[in-house]
């Protein structure tokens, strides 16, 4: 590629001192989940926050979320004080969050109902999405006629509906098996290419992580602190062959050894 | 593979320490020290087969052929049937037992003379009045204290208490408030069954999980659509299904009511044909109770099949 335009983007996505205690229960003392976590996402990037489990990673998500309440600090979005959920931050869950009643294109539609999209515009806008994440012969099918594979397909169309700001994944490939979590990830890959979303992906596979962001910060265990934010050196139309190279091996060792070191 | 084809897995392949190539070992098929697995016993292993199937009929949870399921099915209704002309040929004089013909006979007449269609449909409409209030103050409760703390913690209580006061108990008082006409049959039915429906629907609305709320929400849908578009319908198999459980006990209650106070219904039959000793019409009438309720209960599997497909098992 020629002469690169260096483009400064905005922060988008900032996380500042963010503490959550879960409160104990009678004698019982709380629990420390999030101690004191401080992250940035700038426009368009994707990043990855990698951490055993148990680190409050996904409480981390869900504070962004605004599906839980930080003890203390703040995630801000725009510079907006996040404080409960709403369609400028889409999520996607582990798994079974589609809803079993509807097809796979109310699914979709769910979000553009929700934002007062009119019915005659919603059609045009779901066809988009069904043809970007490969499932439009699958449109009509309820979601117990769906793979794994596929119904996280659906849930990443749905959560991107909207036109989210933050696309906030929540182990979207957890549950999957190796083959289709590869395929998937090539996909988000992809997605992320064409539509250039602000993505925040949580995990706990390490070559994941490194695959897919720009950035990986890597939390420690009991209490959720970062541990260490490491660039990824690779460009962003990278393709599977980039696992193969001495550079990404060595990348997933240090950050693994950081993980150790943290636990 | 033939490893894989006969059912074995990497973790049955040992290595035999003394072995060079080719000396890997599966478990159990040799004689070596190292092959012979102790914690099975010497008949398990000296048996030509392995493992143990038993006859589809004594197996925990599989499958049965519809031609088993058929006739076990025919045996559950047959036999009771031939206890039933046991008894009544049997002719005991203290336990009169009218043979199931004489029942039959019974129903057909009560069928001709038109008090059969009367009685049911004086039955059935107070069931019908009294149950849909019943399920109305269900939905509305039961979802809201399934769905805010607040509501449960405000309600649990009193519906608690309320559950464990006998309904039938409350028969003579609905009967001194309400006079004896329909409405405190109809109120007898909401009070024995409104309690149980409100705490069950609750439970239901309960298990909706909590990843399709989250879902929901971060999609820009408020409270409202939460409770409309995802609550709701995914409550709606459980409704119906606690609906279907529930509607015996307005029945049992129901039958109260008519034996104390009615001039029509399926009940007031029976305590009009004991003081006319007509056991045959008594027969009948249980026959009748008991053909109302699968009839019900098939068409509510139906309908809950039918409204919500995606949950049909």
């Amino acid at each position: 590629m020629a002469a690169q335009t260096i483009i400064v983007r905005p922060e988008k996505l900032e996380v500042r001192g963010l503490v959550k205690r879960y409160p104990g229960r009678r004698s019982r003392p709380g629990t420390l989940a999030v101690d004191g976590i401080d992250l940035t996402v700038r426009a368009g990037e994707l990043v990855c926050i990698v951490g055993a489990s148990g680190c409050g990673k996904s409480t981390l998500l869900n504070i962004i979320g605004g599906l839980e309440e930080p003890t203390e600090g703040a995630a801000t979005v725009d510079g907006h004080r996040v404080v409960g959920p709403g369609p400028d931050r889409g999520m996607v869950f582990q798994g079974y969050s589609l809803f079993p009643w509807q097809t796979v294109r109310e699914n979709v539609e769910f979000g553009l109902k929700a934002a007062g999209v009119p019915k005659s515009r919603r059609p045009a806008r779901v066809d988009a999405l069904l043809t970007v994440m490969g499932l439009g012969v699958w449109a009509d099918q309820l979601p117990r006629a769906l793979s794994g594979g596929m119904r996280q397909r659906v849930a990443i169309a749905r959560a991107l509906a909207p036109e989210p700001d933050v696309l906030l994944l929540d182990e979207p490939f957890g549950a999957l098996d190796a083959q289709t979590k590869r395929a998937m990830q090539d996909h988000l890959l992809e997605v992320w290419r064409r539509t250039r979303a602000t993505v925040v992906m949580v995990t706990h596979d390490v070559e994941e992580a490194i695959y897919l962001s720009s950035r990986v910060y890597v939390l420690s265990s009991h209490p959720g602190r970062v541990a260490a934010e490491v660039p990824v050196p690779f460009p962003d139309d990278r393709t599977p062959r980039i696992k193969r190279t001495p550079e990404f091996g060595e990348l997933v060792e240090q950050v693994e050894a950081i993980l150790i070191d943290n636990r | 593979m033939p490893l894989r084809r006969n059912g074995l897995k990497i973790g049955d392949i040992e290595d035999r320490p003394d072995g060079g190539m080719g000396s890997t070992m599966v478990r159990g098929s040799g004689e070596g020290p190292h092959t012979i697995d102790w914690r099975r016993s010497l008949a398990a292993r000296n048996a030509r087969t392995r493992g143990r199937r038993h006859h589809p009929v004594f197996r925990i949870r599989d499958e049965l052929s519809p031609r088993w399921r058929m006739s076990l099915t025919l045996v559950g209704l047959v036999v009771p049937l031939l206890i039933w002309l046991f008894m009544a040929t049997s002719g005991s004089a203290t336990v009169l037992v009218p043979s199931p013909g004489a029942a039959l006979e019974s129903i057909g007449r009560m069928w001709n003379d038109g008090t059969l269609t009367g009685d049911v449909w004086a039955s059935f409409r107070r069931i019908l009045i009294g149950y849909a209030i019943s399920m109305a103050i269900a939905v509305v409760l039961g979802v809201l204290m399934g769905s805010f703390r607040s509501a449960e913690s405000f309600l649990e209580a009193p519906i608690a208490f309320m559950r464990y006061v006998p309904a039938t108990a409350l028969v003579p008082l609905m009967l001194f408030w309400l006079g004896i006409d329909e409405t405190p049959k109809i109120a007898l039915i909401v009070i024995g069954s409104v309690f149980f429906n409100v705490l069950m629907v609750a439970d239901v609305v309960r298990n909706v999980p909590k990843e399709l709320i989250s879902a929901a929400y971060t999609l820009g849908a408020g409270r409202l659509r939460v409770l409309r578009q995802v609550i709701l319908p995914h409550s709606t198999p459980g409704i119906i299904d606690v609906a279907r459980i529930n509607l015996a006990a307005a029945w049992a209650i129901l039958v109260v009511a008519e034996l104390l106070a009615a001039e029509e219904g399926l009940a007031f039959r029976i305590v009009r044909a004991q003081r006319f000793r007509q056991i045959d019409d008594m027969f009948a009438i249980l026959i009748i109770f008991g053909i109302i309720g699968v009839a019900t209960d098939l068409s509510l599997r139906w309908f809950r099949n039918r409204a919500a497909p995606w949950a049909r098992p």
